[in-house]
């Protein structure tokens, strides 16, 4: 025989009764699966910051309590709230509780995307940042608008100019700031540092390039000697590879002042313990996309004899 | 230790034992810790300059979570006699923590004026930060990343001369 379902025909509502329960059914449903919703992303949400470590006590928030400091709330405490209000509201329909538990869902995100990291007040994100380097100050000012704000802070690539270069130059105002300022400082300490690899390696093709092909440059060698004009400063070179390979030194002191498209260095070269430091002065010129050399002067080889003769004419 | 008459309230007696100083944290839990130890916040050395009467310091910006691992690490490096080596291999443990709590660690030194334990927690953060590409600080960080298109080119144009 048949086993009839406990709600048997006799029980089924007829009429507008059946209409009104199915829609509270549907309402009730509907509610449910916005629950579910807004709960969904708020466990996987606390996956990333707690996997980066492996410690994981139990029931840890995403975000500790002490974060008064930020506009946003603790972001596993705003969405059960945003969520609850739409049953408190009550009679709010099936469509508007659905639509109001993805709104829950949306600024949970939105106040939880406000990361702890963007949350620290503005002096600590300073401090935090003067630890670094300056390709990681890049990377953390390409993550987002937030941190491009903070990790582009002028006074921050100030410090690092400073650390890095510097302490020099402190009364200066850089025109684009001082991120742009030590970019241009750093390009010209690698075209600098290039100028030296050239003169160890004796590579004369790479010399050429170097140099801006024009009248007016100039080049003075420890010798004394002054080539004037590009091919001249060639042939100058090519004499100095000619006479002396493979000479090493160490260069020191490296001081560089860059206006928009001219730049000049100051350094101090030792060769060996015998002769002091080749106080050096080296020129750029920026033109089409790149910076050429455009002066060189080095001081006086001194050579024992001379050394009354010098002070003569010093 | 020294064996000494227990502290008075009303004045530290000559012969100098440890005066305690109370802490609240936003919770309602009470600490004690050491003046020596309190000596490393400067914002307690404000406050113990000015109360005498030894009651418990609220600090409303800081849970008993928090607070008891701050006290911690001031008596610790109050103490007399711990050689360098040792005490950063211990500062070394205490950080390594879960990322939140660093954070909570830096609000509180911020909050407190505690100069080792900023450097120390800021130095971590810039640890965590060093070395990784933007997308890697972006997941580590959970930071969401919204650039417009002019945006990103600007950024690009800002930072290419730091990968050249």
């Amino acid at each position: 025989m048949e086993i009839q379902p406990s709600f048997a025909a006799d029980s089924l509502p007829s009429g507008p009764r059946l209409v009104a329960g199915v829609v509270t059914a549907l309402c009730l449903l509907l509610a449910l699966a916005g629950l579910l919703l807004a709960l969904a992303p708020l466990k996987s949400k606390k996956k990333p910051s707690s996997a980066s470590s492996n410690k994981q006590p139990a029931g840890s928030k995403a975000c500790g309590c002490a974060c008064t400091c930020g506009p946003s709330a603790p972001d596993s405490d705003s969405a059960p709230m945003a969520v609850g209000a739409t049953y408190v509201n009550g009679g709010a329909g099936a469509v508007e509780a659905a639509a109001a538990a993805a709104a829950a869902v949306a600024a949970a995100e939105r106040q939880s995307g406000a990361s702890m990291m963007e949350q620290l007040v503005p002096e600590i994100t300073t401090h935090a940042l003067s630890y670094l380097d300056y390709p990681s100050l890049c990377r953390l000012s390409m993550t987002n608008s937030l941190m491009r704000k903070a990790a582009n802070d002028d006074n921050a690539w100030k410090a690092l100019y400073h650390k890095d270069f510097t302490l020099e130059q402190d009364g200066v105002t850089p025109v684009n700031g001082w991120k742009a300022y030590y970019a241009a400082t750093r390009a010209i300490v690698n075209i600098n540092l290039e100028f030296f690899n050239i003169i160890r390696e004796s590579s004369l093709q790479s010399m050429s390039r170097l140099w801006l092909n024009a009248d007016y440059v100039k080049c003075v060698h420890a010798s004394g000697e002054l080539f004037s004009g590009y091919n001249a400063v060639i042939q100058g070179w090519q004499l100095a590879f000619n006479w002396e390979q493979g000479v090493d030194f160490q260069v020191r002191d490296v001081r560089v002042r860059v206006l928009r498209d001219m730049a000049w260095v100051t350094m101090k070269t030792f060769v060996d313990m015998d002769t002091g430091p080749f106080n050096m002065t080296n020129v750029f010129e920026f033109h089409n996309g790149r910076w050429y050399m455009v002066h060189h002067h080095s001081s006086m080889m001194v050579m024992d004899g001379d050394l009354d003769q010098q002070n003569i004419h010093g | 230790m020294s064996s000494s008459p227990p502290p008075s309230s009303a004045a530290a007696s000559p012969s100098c034992p440890k005066k305690m100083i109370a802490l609240r944290s936003s919770d309602g839990e009470t600490f004690e810790i050491e003046e020596a130890a309190a000596l490393q916040s400067k914002t307690l050395e404000n406050m113990i300059d000015e109360d005498c009467a030894g009651t418990p310091i609220p600090l409303p910006n800081v849970t008993g979570k928090i607070l008891a691992k701050v006290v911690e690490f001031c008596s610790k490096h109050a103490e007399p006699g711990v050689d360098d080596e040792s005490l950063r291999a211990w500062d070394a443990e205490f950080v390594n923590v879960e990322q939140a709590t660093v954070f909570d660690y830096i609000l509180a030194a911020n909050f407190l004026e505690i100069p080792t334990l900023l450097n120390l927690t800021c130095n971590v953060v810039a640890d965590m930060i060093r070395g990784k590409t933007p997308d890697e600080i972006r997941k580590f960080f959970n930071i969401k990343s919204i650039f417009s298109p002019e945006e990103e080119e600007e950024v690009r144009r800002e930072n290419h001369w730091a990968f050249e």
